[in-house]
C-alpha cells in the first residue's frame, strides 16, 4: 500500500495485471528463469510420457530380471537391450525408475499441495470471514500444527498408517494446511477492510456470497503464487519419508526410494544407483523453485513461514 | 644390534599401543537390540545383547555345544527330574551372592512377564512341573514330560536377582505369584538401566534406543576380568555407512558387512574377515489355516494358500540360487529344510527345492489359478541380511509365474508384534536352532500349540498335519538320542511335503575388525564382546 501523495513509481500496481500477462512476463524477463521454465516443462512432459518412452515398467515384477542387477551404465540387458544408465539391486532399468519415479514426485507433490491448498483456503476463509472464536480456534489449530517439524509430524502418521503412495499424499497434506490457512487468513483480511467489500455488506449481499464471489478470488492469489514452491517442498518431503523407509512401497520406488537403496551400493563403487536419480530429483526441486520463487517475487508474496 | 635394539623398541610401542586399545571396544551393529530385559523377545540381537549382562545356568560356545555357566554340574535321572549344581562364589555385580532362590524368581518371571513378545522364554518354563531348592546352591527341575534338551533350553533363560523385586519365600508357586509381593520387573525396569542386575562379564552402563548401548567391565566376574574395560555397541543399519564406519576407524568391529564389500577390507593388513557358517534359516510362512487371508485377494474369495499345489508352486518358482548369487554375493547356502546338513536331526542330504517355473504355473493352474491371484509378502527391512530386497526379488518370481505378489516392506520393531496377531498372509522369518537341534524350528513354528504353551508358540500360519504333529510331540520328549533324531528327520521331511514354510537360504555369520583384535565367529550369529580379544 503506497501511502497518497508519495510518487509512485512507474510499476503498475500489482492487482491491475492480468494474472497470465505477469507469469509470463515473469518468465520472459530472465533467462535463468527461462532455463528453468523450459526444464521443468520437459521434466513433466518426461514424467506424463513415461510409460511411452520408459524401455520397461518398473513397476511391474516379472518384467524385471534378477540376473540383469547391478549392472554399470551401457551395459547389455540379457534380452539385447542396454541399460544406459545402469540397472539396481533387482535389476530394474533405471532410465525407466527415474522416469517412473519423477511420475511418482510430481503426483505427490501437485495431489498433496492441491489438498493442503483446498484445506488451508477454506479454513483461512473462515477465519478471516467469521473472525472471533471460530477464528482463533482455527488459528490455534493452526499454531499448533506449525508448531512441530513437518518431517517429524509426518514420520509418526507414516509409521502407524503403513506405507503407499495414497498414505504419503495424506500425511503431507496434515503437515501443509495449516501454513496456507495462516496465508490465506492473512490476504482475506487485508481484502475484508477494502470498500468494494465493505459496500457489498451494506447492499445485504448473504455472507456466503461475499465470501466465495468478493473474498476468495480476491485474496487466493498469494497462495496460489506460494504453492509453486510448496510443490517442491512436497517433493522434497516425500523423498525424505521414502528414504527413511515408510514412504511409498519398496516395489514402486520414488526418487526418495531409489536414492535410498543406492546408498547401500555407494561404497561398492555402484554409484549409478543412487546418483542419477538423485541429480533427477535436484533438477526437479530446483526447477521448480526457481520458477516458484520468481513468481512469488513478481506478486510481492513473502514467503509464509 | 642397531636393528635389534629397533625392532624391541617397535615391539614396545606395538604392546603399549595395543594396551592403550585393550581399554574400549566399540562395535555396529546391524540390528539394534529392542530391550534390555533378558525375557522380553526371544530374538538375537537381543539374546546376544543381554548375554553380556546376565547368564543362564548352560552355556553355549561358538558352536552351540553345551557348557556349565551358572550352573557348574548338573545331571538327569533318565526321565523327568534334573538336578543343577549351582556355582560357588558367584556374586551379582551389585555384590549380593547368586543363590537357588534366583533361578526359581527367574523361572517364575517367565511365567509373569506381560510385556514378552509372543510368550518368550515360557515356552522352556511352561514345561517345569515342580521347582525346588533344597540348599543355596541345589535346583531340582521336574518336568512334565521328558525333555531331552533342558540343559540346552537353559543357556537361552538369563538368570535375573530375586532381589529387585519384593518377595517372601520364593517358591515355584506360580498361582501364588511365587511369593513376589511387588509388581513383577516390567520390560522399561531394565531398559533404565535400573534392574539390568546380572552375573555376567559386563555391566550396562547406559542404554539409548537409536543411539547407543555401552557396557562397562564387571570387575568382581567369577569368570576373570574380560580385557575391555568398555564396551559400545552403535546401530548402523546399512552397510555401506557401517563399513565406512569401520574403515575411517569410528569402531573396531561391525557385523555383517555386504559381503560385496569384503573386497575392500580383504587383503588390507589393517583389518580382519571373520565368516562363519550360521545355523539361520531364511523363510517364508504361509497363512495356511484361514478362509480368508489379509493379504491375499482372489476373484473366488478364497485363501489359496490353503491349497498345498499353490505352496508347492510357490517355492517352484524361486530361482534359490540367483538370489544366493546375485544379491548375497554368495554368502549363503541354498537351504531345502531348515537346518544345515550335520546338525542333530537334520536330513543326510539338503534337500534341493528346484526351480521351475513352468512346472508352477502348472501347478497353479491345476489348482483353479491360472490367473494368479493378489498377495502382498510382509517383510522386515532391518533385522535378516537384505530382508527387503530378497522380499522384493521372490515377489518378481511370483510375479512370473503369475501371482501378483507386492511387498511390504517394515522396521522390525513393526513387524514382529504385527506377525503375532497374525496379521499377515505370507511372512519372512529367520531362525537360529537355539538348541542346535532340528526340533527348534519344528516345535517352534510348524507344530501345533499346546495348552502349556511350550510347543506351537510361533504357528502364526496355523499349519496344522496330524501326522506331523505326532512325530514332532513324541520327538521332544524322546530321551534316546537315536531315536528322537529319526523321529525329527521323519517330521522334517513331512512338514516339507506341505510347503507351509518356504525356506531360501542359510546366512552366513561375517564379522570385519581392525587388526589388533582377533574375533571368533558364533554359528548363533550373536556378536559378543567376549568372542573379541586382542591380538597377542
Amino acid at each position: 500500500m503506497s501511502k497518497p501523495g508519495l510518487p509512485v513509481p512507474s510499476i503498475p500496481a500489482s492487482a491491475d495485471t492480468p494474472l497470465r500477462r505477469r507469469v509470463l512476463k515473469a518468465i520472459r524477463n530472465r533467462p535463468t528463469m527461462r532455463g528453468a521454465a523450459v526444464l521443468l516443462g520437459v521434466l513433466v512432459l518426461l514424467a506424463l510420457l513415461a510409460p511411452f518412452i520408459a524401455p520397461q515398467n518398473p513397476y511391474d515384477l516379472a518384467s524385471l530380471n534378477m540376473m540383469d542387477n547391478r549392472l554399470p551404465p551401457g551395459a547389455a540387458a540379457m534380452g539385447g537391450a542396454t541399460y544406459w544408465l545402469g540397472t539396481d539391486a533387482q535389476g530394474r532399468d533405471m532410465v525407466s525408475a527415474i522416469l517412473y519415479g519423477l511420475r511418482t514426485s510430481l503426483l505427490v507433490g501437485l495431489l498433496s499441495t492441491g489438498g493442503a491448498m483446498l484445506i488451508g483456503i477454506t479454513a483461512g476463509l473462515f477465519a478471516a470471514q467469521i473472525g472471533g472464536a471460530v477464528d482463533a480456534l482455527i488459528m490455534r489449530i493452526v499454531d499448533f500444527m506449525l508448531g512441530f517439524p513437518s518431517i517429524l509430524v509426518a514420520l509418526v502418521l507414516l509409521a502407524s498408517v503403513g506405507r503407499g503412495i495414497d498414505k504419503v499424499i495424506l500425511a503431507i497434506i496434515v503437515v501443509q494446511w495449516a501454513q496456507y490457512a495462516r496465508l490465506m487468513r492473512a490476504s482475506a483480511l487485508v481484502e475484508r477492510r477494502k470498500e468494494y467489500i465493505e459496500a457489498a455488506v451494506n447492499f445485504g449481499l448473504p455472507t456466503r456470497h461475499i465470501m466465495l464471489a468478493h473474498l476468495l478470488p480476491n485474496s487466493v492469489g498469494a497462495v496460489l503464487v506460494v504453492s509453486t514452491i510448496s510443490v517442491a517442498s512436497a517433493i522434497t518431503l516425500e523423498a525424505t519419508l521414502s528414504f527413511l523407509g515408510v514412504g511409498v512401497p519398496v516395489t514402486q520406488p520414488s526418487l526418495g526410494l531409489l536414492i535410498a537403496n543406492g546408498f547401500e551400493y555407494l561404497l561398492s563403487g555402484e554409484y549409478w544407483i543412487a546418483v542419477f536419480p538423485g541429480i533427477a530429483l535436484v533438477l526437479l526441486i530446483v526447477s521448480l523453485n526457481f520458477v516458484g520463487d520468481r513468481l512469488r517475487r513478481s506478486f510481492n508474496v513473502r514467503a509464509s513461514t | 644390534m642397531t636393528k635389534n635394539l629397533f625392532a624391541a623398541s617397535l615391539l614396545a610401542t606395538t604392546l603399549l599401543a595395543g594396551g592403550a586399545h585393550a581399554q574400549g571396544l566399540k562395535i555396529a551393529l546391524s540390528s539394534e537390540p529392542t530391550a534390555i530385559d533378558p525375557h522380553y523377545h526371544d530374538v538375537t540381537p537381543n539374546n546376544a545383547m543381554t548375554s553380556h549382562i546376565f547368564e543362564g545356568l548352560t552355556r553355549q560356545d561358538e558352536k552351540q555345544g553345551i557348557h556349565p555357566a551358572l550352573a557348574a554340574s548338573w545331571d538327569n535321572d533318565g526321565a523327568n527330574r534334573w538336578t543343577f549344581r549351582l556355582r560357588d562364589g558367584v556374586t551379582f555385580s551389585d555384590g549380593t551372592p547368586f543363590t537357588s532362590e534366583d533361578v526359581v524368581f527367574t523361572f517364575c518371571r517367565t511365567l509373569k512377564n506381560e510385556t514378552a513378545i509372543a510368550g518368550s522364554f515360557a515356552d522352556v518354563t511352561a514345561s517345569f512341573a515342580s521347582v525346588e531348592a533344597p540348599d543355596a546352591k541345589t535346583v531340582v527341575i521336574t518336568t512334565k514330560t521328558p525333555e531331552p534338551l533342558l540343559a540346552n533350553f537353559l543357556s537361552t533363560v538369563r538368570i535375573l536377582s530375586a532381589s529387585i523385586a519384593k518377595h517372601d519365600k520364593i517358591t515355584f508357586d506360580v498361582a501364588n505369584n511365587c511369593g513376589v509381593t511387588s509388581p513383577w520387573p516390567v520390560v522399561g525396569d531394565f531398559n533404565d538401566g535400573k534392574l539390568a542386575l546380572g552375573t555376567g562379564p559386563y555391566k550396562l552402563k547406559s542404554y539409548v534406543r537409536g543411539t547407543g548401548i555401552t557396557l562397562e567391565r564387571n570387575e568382581t566376574y567369577w569368570g576373570g576380568k574380560e580385557p575391555w574395560e568398555s564396551v559400545q555397541f552403535v546401530p548402523v543399519p546399512n552397510a555401506g555407512p557401517r563399513l565406512a564406519g569401520l574403515l575411517a576407524g569410528d569402531y573396531d568391529l561391525i557385523e555383517n558387512p555386504a559381503a560385496r564389500d569384503l573386497g575392500r577390507v580383504k587383503g588390507d593388513k589393517r583389518f580382519g574377515i571373520a565368516i562363519t557358517p550360521s545355523t539361520r534359516v531364511i523363510y517364508y510362512q504361509l497363512d495356511v489355516a484361514r478362509e480368508q487371508s489379509p493379504f491375499v485377494k482372489t476373484a473366488n474369495g478364497k485363501n489359496p494358500l490353503q491349497d498345498v499345489r499353490v505352496r508347492e508352486a510357490i517355492s517352484l518358482a524361486i530361482d534359490r540360487k540367483a538370489i544366493i548369487d546375485r544379491l548375497m554375493d554368495g554368502m549363503a547356502a541354498q537351504a531345502g529344510e531348515f537346518l544345515p546338513t550335520g546338525m542333530f536331526g537334520a536330513l543326510p542330504t539338503q534337500p534341493v527345492l528346484r526351480y521351475d517355473p513352468a512346472a508352477a504355473k502348472k501347478l497353479l493352474a491345476e489348482a483353479g489359478y491360472a490367473d494368479g491371484f493378489q498377495l502382498t509378502i510382509s517383510t522386515t527391512n532391518d533385522r535378516y541380511i537384505n530382508d527387503s530386497q530378497i522380499a522384493q526379488a521372490v515377489a518378481q518370481y511370483l510375479n512370473q509365474i503369475g501371482i501378483k505378489a507386492d511387498v511390504d516392506a517394515m522396521t522390525r520393531t513393526l513387524y514382529f508384534p504385527r506377525r503375532a496377531k497374525k496379521e499377515f498372509s505370507m511372512s519372512v522369518g529367520g531362525w537360529t536352532s537355539a538348541s542346535g537341534e532340528a526340533s527348534s524350528f519344528l516345535r517352534q513354528w510348524a507344530a501345533t500349540p499346546n495348552a502349556a504353551g511350550t510347543l506351537g508358540g510361533s504357528n502364526y500360519g496355523g499349519y496344522k498335519n496330524e501326522a506331523f504333529d505326532k512325530l514332532i510331540y513324541e520327538a521332544v520328549a524322546t530321551m534316546d538320542d537315536t531315536k528322537r533324531s529319526s523321529l525329527l528327520q521323519e517330521a522334517t521331511k513331512t512338514v516339507m511335503k506341505d510347503y507351509a514354510f518356504i525356506p531360501l537360504h542359510f546366512e552366513a555369520g561375517v564379522w570385519a575388525h581392525k587388526a589388533g583384535l582377533t574375533f571368533t565367529g558364533r554359528s548363533d550369529q550373536f556378536t559378543l564382546a567376549m568372542s573379541a580379544r586382542p591380538a597377542q
